[in-house]
C-alpha cells in the first residue's frame, strides 16, 4: 500500500463530488452540530456552578467528571446501547439505530469535555471579576454571564474540544447507530467501513474531509465569538 | 445585553436543539426494515448489489446493520433488527431452538479459503484438504491470523483445529485479532500471515495484501447462509411483515438469480441455494 | 443633610487567631467624604469590604438610612446604594464606553439614556481619547479614571475607594484626585481608605484612622479655604502620620 498513491487517489475522490461521500458528512456535520447545541449550554452552566457554587457533594461531582473524561466512547456506546435496546429499559422509545441515538451518545461525550474546561476556565478568573459585577449591582446571573464572558477564550476552548471529541468519535456511533448506509453513517463510522474492505484512499480522503470540516466549524465559532459576539 | 436575555437565549438554543432532536425522523421512510448480516457479506458488495431491486419493488428501506455473526445473532435476540442474514450453522440452530427466529431457509453459499503470504512457509499451497493444511500450519508454526470475534468465519476456523489434533490458543504463532474480515486480511498482509477468509469478502477486498489463495476447494470449506426472520410472538412490533417479504424475494426465483449475477472482477462469488435441498 | 447615612453598629472580623477589626459606634453622615488610614495590615480594606459585602465578618451589623441591615447576609438592595473599587481595578475585556456603561446596562437603563449617562461620564473623567483604546493598554492611572467612571455614573449612595492613588505616577494620582473631590453630590458619602497626603488634606475629608482594629482619633474637616485650594497647608496646623498630632478633637454626632 504506497502511501503516496493513496493519498493522490484521495483527493481524486474528494473533488470528484461523490454524492455518498456528501451523504456521509452531512450525518456527521446534523448529528454532531446538534449534539453540541443541546450540550453546550447546560454543560457550561454546570461547569460554572461547579466552579463558583459551595455545594455538599461538589468535589465528587467534579472527580466523577473528571473520571468520565477518560471513558472510552465505545463504553458510552454500550451502555447506551443497552439502554435503548428493545431489551432495555428505553426500548420502547425505538431509538437505536437512529441519528437520534447518535445525538444522545455524543451529548454524553460533549458534556464533561465542557465542563471541565469551563470549570478550569472560570477557576482561573480574576476574582476581582465577581467582585466587581457584584459591586456594580449585578444578579448572579448577570456575573456568571459575565464572568464567562471575561474566561471567553477558555470557553471557546472547551467548545472546540468537545467538538473535536465528538465529531471524530467512533466507538459510540458504531455501537447506537449501525452504520448503515446513508442514514447512520457518519465520517468516523465511514472510515472504519471503508479501511476494512482495504479502500484506504477513501478512508484518506474521509479523514480530510473531517480535518476540514473541524476547521470549518472551528473558524465560523471562531469568528463569530470575535465580531458579534459576547460584548 | 440583559442576563435575562442572554439566558433566555441560552435556553432556547437548547430547547431548539432538543426539538430538532426529537422532530429528527427516527427512521428514514415509513416502511423500515432492519437486516442485521455480517461485515463480510456487507463487505462484498453483495447487498448493496442486489437489495435496491428488492426495496423499489416493495416500497422498503432496508437499513443493513453489518456486525459479528454472534452480534448479529444477539441483536436478532434482542429484537433490535427485524430479519437476520448469516452464516454460522451451529449457531442458527441454537438461535432456533431457543425460539428467537423464524422461518429459516437457505439463501446462497460460498466458500472459506485458506490464505497466505505468496513465500508459502508452510507449504500448502494447492492443497484440497483443509485439515490438512491446518496441521500443516500449526506443525511449521506459521503465523496465523484468526478473527477471534465468533464470526461464522471464526467458527468455522475453530471448528478445524480440533479436527488436526491442535490447540492453537496461547501458541506464540496463533493470533486472535478480534477484527473483521477486511483488517485481519490487512493483518496477514502485514505480518506475512495464514488466515482463513470467505472467498467473498477476498475477492472484494480493495487493498493489495500480497496474500494469495493456498488451499480451497474442500467440502468442508463450505460456508453455507441463511435467511432468519426474528420471533414476531417475542416482539409484536417487530417488522415480520417486511421481514417476510425479503425471506421470500431473497428465496425467489428473481432474489436467487440477483445473487448469481452477482461479480466481483467477473468472479461469481455466491452461488444460490433455495432451491436446491 | 447631615443626618446618618450610615451607622456601623458593630463589626468584628477574625483571621485566625488575630482580631482585625473590632469596630463599634462608627456614623458616616451624607455629603461628606471621609478619608480612612492606617498602617498597612491595619484592616482597611478589610473593613471596605465587608462594608460592600464581599467578605464575611464574625460580626458585622449597621444601620442604613434607618434600617437595620446585617452585612453578613448583604442584602440585594443595599448594593446598588454602595459601590467598592478595588485598588487595582478590572476592567472588563471590552470597550472603555462598555464598561462605563455596564452597570447602566444592568439595571436595565434604556439605550439612549445610557448612551447620554456613559458619554457624560466620560467626559467627566476625562477619558475621551481613550475610547478606542483596548482596555489592557490603559495605564494604572487610566484605568482606575474609567473605573471611577463606572462607579459614578450609577449614582451610588457610598463610595468605597480602596487606595485609589496607590501606585500612581503624580500626574496620574493628581487627575485621580481631581475625580475624587468631584465624586459625590450633596447625598451621598465617600469613604477612601489611603496613604495618599493629598486626598486627606483635600477641603471638606474627615479623617478616619484605624488602628488596633478599631478607629482612633478623628478629625473633623478642615474649613473649606476657597476654590484653588488644592495641596496648600495652612499656617494651621497639619494632618501628618508621622506626628499624628490632631487639628481639633472633636466628640462624636
Amino acid at each position: 500500500m504506497d502511501w503516496l498513491s493513496t493519498t493522490r487517489q484521495a483527493f481524486w475522490l474528494l473533488f470528484s463530488g461523490d454524492p455518498d461521500l456528501w451523504a456521509i458528512i452531512f450525518v456527521s456535520l446534523k448529528v454532531s452540530l446538534l449534539a453540541m447545541l443541546i450540550a453546550s449550554p447546560v454543560a457550561i452552566g454546570i461547569g460554572y456552578l461547579l466552579a463558583t457554587a459551595s455545594f455538599r457533594g461538589r468535589k465528587l461531582l467534579i472527580q466523577l467528571n473528571q473520571g468520565l473524561l477518560a471513558s472510552p466512547t465505545v463504553v458510552v456506546g454500550l451502555v447506551l446501547y443497552l439502554l435503548l435496546s428493545r431489551q432495555g429499559i428505553f426500548g420502547s422509545l425505538h431509538l437505536l439505530f437512529t441519528r437520534k441515538a447518535m445525538v444522545l451518545g455524543q451529548i454524553i461525550i460533549a458534556v464533561p469535555v465542557l465542563v471541565a474546561f469551563t470549570l478550569a476556565a472560570v477557576q482561573g478568573a480574576d476574582p476581582r471579576v465577581q467582585e466587581t459585577t457584584l459591586s456594580l449591582g449585578a444578579s448572579r446571573l448577570r456575573t456568571a454571564l459575565t464572568t464567562l464572558a471575561e474566561v471567553r477564550f477558555g470557553v471557546m476552548a472547551a467548545v472546540f474540544s468537545a467538538f473535536g471529541r465528538v465529531v471524530s468519535e467512533i466507538g459510540c456511533s458504531l455501537m447506537v447507530g449501525g452504520n448503515i448506509a446513508g442514514f447512520t453513517r457518519n465520517i468516523p463510522t465511514a472510515i472504519a467501513l471503508e479501511t476494512s474492505k482495504g479502500e484506504f484512499a477513501e478512508g484518506v480522503a474521509l479523514g480530510f474531509m473531517l480535518l476540514a470540516l473541524a476547521l470549518v466549524v472551528n473558524f465560523s465559532l471562531a469568528f463569530l465569538q470575535g465580531e458579534g459576539g459576547l460584548r | 445585553m440583559a442576563a435575562g436575555a442572554f439566558c433566555a437565549a441560552a435556553l432556547l438554543q437548547t430547547l431548539i436543539g432538543v426539538a430538532l432532536l426529537v422532530g429528527m425522523p427516527a427512521r428514514a421512510a415509513a416502511q423500515d426494515l432492519r437486516l442485521a448480516t455480517t461485515t463480510s457479506t456487507e463487505n462484498s458488495g453483495l447487498l448493496r448489489a442486489i437489495l435496491p431491486q428488492f426495496e423499489t419493488k416493495f416500497h422498503i428501506q432496508v437499513h443493513v446493520i453489518a456486525v459479528g455473526t454472534g452480534k448479529a445473532l444477539k441483536l436478532g435476540e434482542n429484537g433490535d433488527a427485524d430479519v437476520l442474514l448469516v452464516h454460522a450453522p451451529a449457531a442458527e440452530l441454537a438461535f432456533m431452538a431457543a425460539g428467537h427466529g423464524v422461518d429459516r431457509r437457505k439463501v446462497m453459499h460460498n466458500d472459506f479459503i485458506l490464505v497466505g503470504p505468496s513465500a508459502d512457509f508452510a507449504g500448502i499451497r494447492g492443497a484440497t484438504d483443509v485439515i490438512a493444511a491446518f496441521r500443516r500450519i500449526a506443525d511449521w508454526k506459521a503465523k496465523f491470523i484468526s478473527r477471534g470475534d465468533n464470526s461464522g468465519t471464526d467458527q468455522m476456523e475453530k471448528s478445524y483445529w480440533p479436527l488436526a489434533g491442535v490447540s492453537p490458543a496461547g501458541q506464540p504463532w496463533y493470533v486472535s485479532a478480534g477484527l473483521g474480515m477486511g483488517e485481519v486480511l490487512t493483518m496477514a498482509g502485514e505480518l506475512q500471515a495464514y488466515t482463513l477468509t470467505d472467498r467473498g469478502t477476498f475477492a472484494a477486498y480493495r487493498a493489495k495484501s500480497g496474500l494469495q489463495i493456498l488451499a480451497e476447494g474442500d467440502p468442508r470449506m463450505f460456508n453455507p447462509y441463511s435467511v432468519i426472520a426474528v420471533n414476531p410472538a417475542k416482539y409484536p412490533d417487530i417488522n415480520y411483515r417486511g421481514a417476510t417479504e425479503l425471506s421470500d424475494w431473497i428465496t425467489s426465483a428473481e432474489g436467487q438469480q440477483a445473487i448469481a449475477a452477482f461479480r466481483i472482477d467477473g468472479e461469481q462469488v455466491f452461488f444460490a441455494d433455495a432451491q436446491s435441498r | 443633610m447631615n443626618e446618618p447615612l450610615l451607622v456601623i453598629e458593630a463589626v468584628t472580623k477574625r483571621f485566625g487567631a488575630r482580631t482585625v477589626l473590632d469596630l463599634a459606634g462608627l456614623v458616616l453622615h451624607a455629603g461628606r467624604s471621609y478619608a480612612l488610614t492606617g498602617d498597612n495590615g491595619a484592616g482597611k480594606t478589610t473593613l471596605l469590604r465587608v462594608m460592600a459585602g464581599l467578605e464575611s465578618a464574625e460580626l458585622a451589623r449597621a444601620r442604613y438610612r434607618g434600617r437595620d441591615v446585617d452585612l453578613c447576609a448583604y442584602p440585594e438592595w443595599l448594593r446598588r446604594e454602595v459601590i467598592y473599587v478595588h485598588q487595582h481595578p478590572y476592567l472588563f475585556r471590552t470597550s472603555v464606553k462598555d464598561n462605563i456603561g455596564y452597570g447602566l446596562r444592568v439595571r436595565g437603563t434604556p439605550r439612549r439614556e445610557r448612551e447620554r449617562l456613559v458619554h457624560e461620564a466620560v467626559r467627566w473623567a476625562r477619558v475621551e481619547h481613550l475610547l478606542d483604546s483596548p482596555v489592557h493598554r490603559l495605564s494604572a492611572g487610566e484605568k482606575q479614571r474609567v473605573a471611577l467612571a463606572r462607579a459614578r455614573v450609577l449614582k451610588p449612595r457610598l463610595f468605597l475607594l480602596d487606595e485609589p492613588t496607590a501606585n500612581l505616577d503624580t500626574e496620574s494620582r493628581q487627575q485621580t484626585v481631581a475625580l475624587i473631590r468631584d465624586l459625590c453630590d450633596s447625598d451621598g458619602i465617600a469613604l477612601i481608605a489611603c496613604h495618599d497626603q493629598e486626598i486627606i488634606q483635600l477641603p471638606g475629608i474627615c479623617r478616619l484612622h484605624l488602628q488596633g482594629g478599631q478607629i482612633e482619633r478623628r478629625w473633623s474637616p478642615l474649613p473649606a479655604r476657597g476654590p484653588t485650594d488644592a495641596g496648600s497647608a495652612g499656617e494651621n496646623v497639619r494632618h501628618g502620620l508621622a506626628d499624628g498630632l490632631p487639628l481639633q478633637p472633636v466628640a462624636n454626632d
